[in-house]
């Protein structure tokens, strides 16, 4: 099987499933949950008859009252309570008393200031880079003693543009689900991502490290090398991907519904990982070696010119 | 280290830490005399139930470089207040610079829990020479007050709360109620600038330190509340609600019995898969596993003892842990095809095992260290929530664990097999004979 060779068809087919996603994180962005945006949020059993949820809600004084329907026998109310803190929990329970009336059980409440909304945004930006930073130092570090042609900072920026490619397309699907579906992301989204990052760089690994024994050992081509590698790992690749995302199944289908969109973002994104370890990552190598290569013959030519010149 | 001697040790250990992990071990432990054990893997909120409380404290007022003594004394005041309601197990946490985190699992009353724990509860004595004329503070706080206890009032039949001041207040005090006594004046305690007792006229001078206070409590209890306030002491900064996070006992044990079905189906559609895939390597994998998971459960249960590091089991966490049973399974995996691609080009069994373990490990270390610097970071960013530490930990655990059973157990058990004339069968590991020469 020719992976290598072409890698551009690849490459296509990352673009096909990135660019819709990130033409909607520009324009519609992402729906942001509480946990960013600052906000109440109550969950409660069963389906709801939203007007006479929201009626309730403008009642006590709630202000952008959202009522969502999840799908699993569950229903969210969103508000944001614009009196003082000290009031909130007061007009909470005003809420519960006027759900219990029309016989709905909550069975959870959230609720969210802006101090602390502002501190997670901006800390889950800030782990998002740090983590990111920190792997490609690792990696360059890892692949320190990789034989040439490849420096062993291009696995790490390289590493870095698979872990890019698997987040921008979690954030893709998530803006799109935001928009057409009302889906929000949480904090726990965040570490979901987190999570992508992680296991993306641990399959890319696998495969570079894979190249790396097979430069020391045999001589040929780049992307020969760098093709059998791939194909060496594709076994492992594969069936590792499918155990975790077996486990990953078994827990959207029966786990709790309150991690249910965490798993979604973690099953897309670690299928995702494992496309861009094998057909991202490595063939990305290749390119910039030969890119290396034809610079270096077009800076050749233009020496050899100029020494002609001179002589002449 | 002889490779009988360390399966026995595995054995063992498998043994040991089943007979840990599986619930209700204490049966187990009685029947071998020991008593009085309950092991249990600490839930978290979303599982157990509860709310989640997080304040923020208002340091304006507060000089500089007195902040971080202000933040921990209000801990503490929080700390003595949280625990009074009687619900169990409350943590109190500094969260960032200025917020503080209440952990009440099972309350029942969210709101009651607010008001007892945010409130300031400043305790000031006010005197007026007549009704209508401007009050005095007295030199008296709820720092001179060394207990506060409610009593019925035998004639009324009506609580009092009585306080009981000591020090250099006892004097004061008396000294201010012989005053009042003599000129008739007024004397008023109040909480948080709201009326306790009085404004009253003082019938006897009070110069023991003891006095009742005949407030209008609504209740019996409102008036206990009022004396734990009074006894835990006011919060050295006010504070106001930013956050909250209630769980309810349904939401939380639906969750607890989805996560067990969806871990345990994960589990057995994964062994499955390794033993149709790797057959006899896959027993190997799956027996590593089950040791994996046990290891785990008895890690979570023996942490309870380590105040500090017990590891509180979240829903995020059970998804950390299930999907580091997906990280443990891919080091076996490395193992195997690597094993597999050796057997192929024609080595031995035992030095294609040797030689498979030596080229997987580099994978298996450099891939699970990218994994644990995320969990780190996840960990240590400064306001992670309890959920995603909740995560990281589990995650991160597991890793470690991951290394440990693939590197020993796997490898251990392995090399046991292919000692076996039976286990050097290579359609046993998934290899066709004609992909091999013998």
């Amino acid at each position: 099987m020719d992976i290598i060779g072409k890698r551009k068809i690849w490459y296509a087919i990352s673009l096909i499933m990135i660019v819709p996603g990130l033409i909607s994180l520009f324009v519609f962005g992402l729906r942001l949950g509480i946990d960013f945006n600052s906000g109440q949020l109550s969950v409660v059993k069963g389906t709801v008859d939203s007007a006479k949820v929201e009626a309730a809600a403008a009642q006590i004084g709630f202000k952008d009252v959202l009522v969502v329907a999840t799908g699993s026998g569950q229903t969210e109310i969103r508000f944001a309570d614009p009196s003082p803190q000290a009031q909130h929990e007061a007009n909470h329970q005003k809420l519960k008393t006027a759900l219990a009336v029309q016989g709905l059980e909550e069975l959870s409440f959230d609720s969210v200031g802006p101090s602390v909304s502002k501190d997670i945004a901006r800390n889950a930006i800030v782990s998002l880079l740090l983590a990111s930073l920190a792997i490609v130092f690792y990696v360059a570090f890892a692949f320190r003693n990789a034989p040439p042609p490849v420096s062993p900072l291009s696995f790490g920026v390289m590493a870095i543009i698979a872990l890019l490619h698997d987040s921008l397309f979690v954030l893709g699907v998530f803006s799109l689900l935001g928009h057409f579906f009302k889906i929000e992301i949480d904090a726990l989204f965040v570490t979901a991502i987190l999570t992508v990052i992680g296991f993306s760089v641990h399959d890319t690994i696998v495969v570079f490290d894979r190249i790396r024994e097979n430069l020391r050992r045999e001589k040929g081509e780049f992307g020969h090398i760098v093709n059998v590698s791939i194909l060496e790992t594709l076994a492992r690749s594969i069936n590792t991907s499918l155990t975790v995302l077996l486990t990953l199944m078994a827990l959207f289908l029966f786990g709790g519904h309150s991690i249910r969109l965490f798993v979604l973002a973690l099953l897309i994104g670690i299928a995702s990982g494992t496309y861009s370890s094998i057909f991202n990552a490595s063939p990305l190598l290749v390119t910039w070696h030969s890119y290396k290569l034809k610079r270096l013959a077009k800076e050749a030519q233009i020496e050899a010119k100029a020494g002609k010149k001179a002589k002449a | 280290m002889s490779l009988r001697l360390k399966f026995g040790l595995i054995l063992a250990l498998a043994v040991v830490t089943a007979l840990i992990a599986i619930p209700r071990e204490d049966a187990i432990f009685k029947f071998f005399g020991i008593k009085n054990v309950k092991l249990q893997v600490k839930q978290g909120l979303d599982l157990q139930g509860g709310a989640q409380l997080v304040f923020q404290a208002d340091l304006a007022k507060t000089p500089a470089g007195q902040h971080d003594q202000a933040m921990s004394s209000l801990v503490q005041v929080m700390q003595r207040r949280a625990n009074i309601g009687g619900t169990q197990e409350v943590v109190v946490q500094q969260q960032g610079k200025d917020r503080v985190s209440v952990s009440l699992p099972g309350v029942k009353d969210v709101n009651a829990a607010i008001q007892q724990i945010g409130q300031t509860a400043t305790l000031s004595f006010a005197v007026q020479a007549s009704q209508g004329a401007s009050p005095s503070l007295l030199a008296i706080t709820g720092k001179d007050v060394s207990s506060a206890d409610v009593t019925i009032d035998p004639q009324t039949s009506k609580p009092v709360v009585s306080l009981v001041l000591k020090g250099s207040a006892v004097k004061t005090f008396g000294d201010v109620t012989t005053q009042l006594n003599q000129t008739g004046g007024y004397l008023t305690i109040l909480l948080d600038d709201q009326i306790l007792f009085g404004p009253a006229t003082v019938s006897s001078p009070i110069t023991d330190g003891h006095a009742q206070l005949q407030g209008n409590f609504a209740s019996v209890s409102d008036a206990k509340n009022i004396a734990n306030l009074i006894n835990s002491g006011a919060l050295p900064v006010p504070v106001t609600l930013v956050g909250q996070n209630t769980v309810g006992p349904t939401l939380g044990k639906e969750s607890v019995s989805h996560s067990l079905v969806a871990g345990l189906i994960g589990l057995a559609t994964v062994a499955v898969f390794m033993l149709l895939y790797y057959r006899l390597a896959g027993a190997v994998a799956v027996s590593a596993l089950v040791i994996y998971t046990t290891i785990t459960l008895t890690l979570y249960k023996l942490s309870a003892f380590v105040p500090g590091y017990t590891i509180v089991l979240t829903l995020a966490g059970i998804a950390g842990f299930i999907l580091s049973i997906g990280m443990a399974v891919d080091a076996n995996i490395l193992i195997f095809e690597r094993l597999k691609e050796e057997l192929r080009a024609g080595k031995s069994f035992v030095a294609a095992t040797e030689t498979a373990f030596d080229r997987a490990w580099t994978s298996i270390r450099d891939s699970n260290v990218s994994t644990l610097i995320t969990c780190t970071i996840l960990y240590l960013s400064s306001t992670a929530t309890p959920i995603i530490r909740g995560f990281a930990v589990t995650l991160g655990l597991g890793v470690l664990v991951s290394l440990f059973t693939a590197v020993v157990i796997t490898r251990t058990l392995l090399r046991l097999v292919i000692r076996q004339k039976w286990g050097r069968n290579p359609k046993w590991y998934g290899l066709k004979d004609s992909e091999v020469q013998l």
